[in-house]
C-alpha cells in the first residue's frame, strides 16, 4: 500500500491543460465559422465571385492589419487547436490502455509543437520573401 | 491482495476486477465521452487542409487554384462537413462544462453567451471570406 | 408481484471471479433494491452486503444496478421492469458478494486532510456569512458512499488517482473561509494522481446521490492547481 504522507511531485499538466483549454475555446468558437467559410460554403458555390481569389487571399493573409490578421488566424485555427487535439489524443491513448506515458506525451505534444511551428513558418516565409 | 484471476483458486482472497480496453463501449455515457474525445480527429483533417492551403498560397497562383480544386472534391467536402459537425458537438459539450469549471455567472446565461460568440465569429468569417465586404 | 433478480456472488475461498445467481423476490411499488436484497438474505443467509440507514444518508449500500453505481435504498425495482442485475461496486476489490474493500477510498480521503485546519486558538465561534457558506456548501453534502469512484474510469485505470470524492472534499475545505489548510492540501492535488488524472468524463456527477457535482469540484481544482503552478514559478 502506498504511503500517503509522501508529497507527490508537482505535475506539468497545467501547461498542457492551459493550451488544451485555449485550443478548446478556439475549436468551439472559431472553427465552426472557419470550416463553413473555407470548406463548405465555397464548395457549395455559396460565396460571391472571386472572394477566395489568389490576390485577395494573399493580401488578406499576409498584409491585413500588418499581417497580424493572418498570424491571429494561424494561432486560433491551427496552433491552439493542435495542442487541444494533442491533449485529447494523449489522454485518449491512456483511456484505451495504449499509452498515456512519457512516449505518447512526447509524441503528441511534440508533433503539435512541430506542426504549429510549420504553420507559423509558412506565414513568416511569405513575409520575408 | 490476490493476483489477477487464474483458472485454479490457489489462495483465498478478494477478487481484483480488471478493466478491459473496451470499457467505454459498455454505457451510452462513456460512448458519448469517447465521441467527444474523438471530435479532434476530423478537426485534425481540417487543420491539415488549412496548412496545405497556407503552403499553396506561399507558392504560386496555380498552386492556390489547385488547393481550391482540392477543397471542392466531394470526399474532402464530406470530411470537412464531419469536422463541422464535430466542432458543433465539441462546442456543445465544452460550453456546458465551462460554467461548472468557472462559475462566473448563471450557467444558462454563460452557455447562451458562448453560442453567441460562435455565431458572431462565424458571421464575421463568412462575410469577410465570402466576399460580402 | 414476483420479480427475478440476479446477484453477483463471490466467495473468496471458492470462486475465481463473481458468478451470477438468480433469486425471486416479492416486489411492489415501494420495494427498493435494498429491500429486495434483505428478502434474498431471508432465503439465502450466505448473501453478504452492507447497509445501515435505509434513507440515503449513511452511504453504505452502494452497489452496481445493471452496471450503474446506485444506492440500494434509493433505487426502486419499479424502475427496472425488465432484467435487474446487482453486483459489487466497480473498480474496488470484492471481499465477498456485494461487499468491497473501501480501504483505498478511505486512504485517498485521508490524504487530502478533509477537516478544518486553523491555527487560531480562539474560544469565539468562527463566523461565516451566507455568501461564504454558499461557496462550498454543495461540496459539503458528500456522504462518502463511493459511487463516484465506481463511475470513474480514470480511477479504474489508475487506482492511485485520488478520485472524485477526495478531491471534492479538498476543494470543500479549500473554499471554506474558516480554513487555513490550502497550502497543506495543494501538493496532493498538484500531482499527476491529483486533479490532473481527471478527464472530465462527468459520470461521477451523474451518479452522485447527493447532487454534489464532484466533476465540477475537480475541475475547479484544476484551475486552483494551475494558479498554484504559476505562483510556484515566481517563488523559486
Amino acid at each position: 500500500m502506498k504511503i500517503e504522507t509522501a508529497q507527490p511531485k508537482r505535475s506539468d499538466e497545467p501547461i498542457w491543460w492551459a493550451l488544451f483549454s485555449a485550443g478548446g475555446v478556439c475549436f468551439a468558437v472559431v472553427l465552426p465559422g472557419a470550416i463553413l467559410a473555407l470548406a463548405i460554403l465555397p464548395a457549395l458555390g455559396l460565396t460571391t465571385g472571386d472572394s477566395l481569389s489568389y490576390a485577395r487571399m494573399a493580401d488578406m493573409v499576409y498584409h491585413s492589419l500588418w499581417g497580424l490578421a493572418g498570424l491571429a488566424f494561424v494561432a486560433a485555427a491551427i496552433c491552439l487547436p493542435l495542442f487541444h487535439a494533442a491533449h485529447r489524443i494523449h489522454h485518449g491513448l491512456h483511456d484505451l490502455q495504449l499509452g498515456g506515458g512519457l512516449a505518447s506525451k512526447l509524441l503528441c505534444y511534440g508533433l503539435a509543437a512541430l506542426t504549429s511551428a510549420t504553420g507559423v513558418w509558412l506565414l513568416v516565409k511569405a513575409w520575408v520573401s | 491482495m490476490s493476483d489477477k484471476p487464474v483458472s485454479n483458486k490457489t489462495a483465498p482472497g478478494p477478487y481484483q476486477p480488471v478493466m478491459h480496453r473496451y470499457w467505454w463501449l459498455q454505457h451510452r455515457y462513456f460512448r458519448l465521452y469517447m465521441l467527444r474525445e474523438a471530435t479532434v480527429l476530423p478537426l485534425l483533417f481540417f487543420i491539415g487542409c488549412l496548412l496545405y492551403g497556407l503552403y499553396c498560397l506561399g507558392q504560386s497562383e496555380a498552386q492556390w487554384q489547385g488547393w481550391l480544386a482540392f477543397m471542392a472534391q466531394p470526399w474532402v467536402v464530406l470530411l470537412n462537413l464531419l469536422a463541422f459537425i464535430a466542432s458543433l458537438f465539441h462546442a456543445k459539450t465544452f460550453f456546458e462544462l465551462f460554467p461548472r469549471v468557472m462559475p462566473l455567472a448563471p450557467a444558462g446565461f454563460m452557455i447562451a453567451g458562448q453560442w453567441l460568440a460562435t455565431l458572431l465569429v462565424a458571421a464575421g468569417l463568412i462575410v469577410i471570406l465570402g466576399g460580402w465586404i | 408481484m414476483n420479480k427475478s433478480i440476479s446477484i453477483a456472488r463471490y466467495h473468496p475461498e471458492q470462486d475465481n471471479q463473481p458468478r451470477l445467481q438468480a433469486y425471486q423476490v416479492q416486489s411492489d411499488h415501494s420495494t427498493s433494491v435494498l429491500d429486495a436484497l434483505l428478502q434474498v438474505q431471508q432465503q439465502d443467509p450466505s448473501l453478504g452486503f452492507r447497509w445501515s440507514c435505509r434513507m440515503a444518508i449513511c452511504g453504505s449500500c452502494g452497489v452496481m444496478v445493471n452496471g450503474i453505481p446506485k444506492l440500494g435504498c434509493k433505487t426502486f425495482l419499479r424502475d427496472y421492469p425488465d432484467e435487474l442485475t446487482v453486483s459489487a461496486l466497480a473498480h474496488f476489490a470484492v471481499e465477498k458478494d456485494l461487499i468491497v474493500d473501501m480501504q483505498p477510498f478511505l486512504q485517498h480521503l485521508n490524504a487530502v486532510k478533509p477537516y478544518l485546519i486553523n491555527s487560531e486558538q480562539s474560544a469565539e465561534p468562527h463566523r461565516q456569512t451566507p455568501a461564504q457558506l454558499a461557496k462550498y456548501q454543495q461540496f459539503a453534502n458528500c456522504i462518502n458512499c463511493g459511487l463516484c469512484y465506481s463511475a470513474c474510469p480514470q480511477f479504474g485505470l489508475n487506482p492511485e488517482f485520488l478520485g472524485p470524492a477526495a478531491i471534492t472534499l479538498a476543494q470543500r475545505y479549500n473554499l471554506d473561509s474558516r480554513d487555513q489548510g490550502k497550502a497543506a492540501r495543494m501538493p496532493q492535488l498538484n500531482g499527476k494522481n491529483g486533479v490532473w488524472s481527471c478527464t472530465f468524463v462527468g459520470f461521477c456527477s451523474d451518479v452522485c446521490p447527493k447532487k454534489v457535482d464532484p466533476a465540477a469540484a475537480i475541475n475547479q481544482g484544476k484551475v486552483a492547481s494551475a494558479g498554484d503552478f504559476i505562483i510556484s514559478m515566481f517563488k523559486s
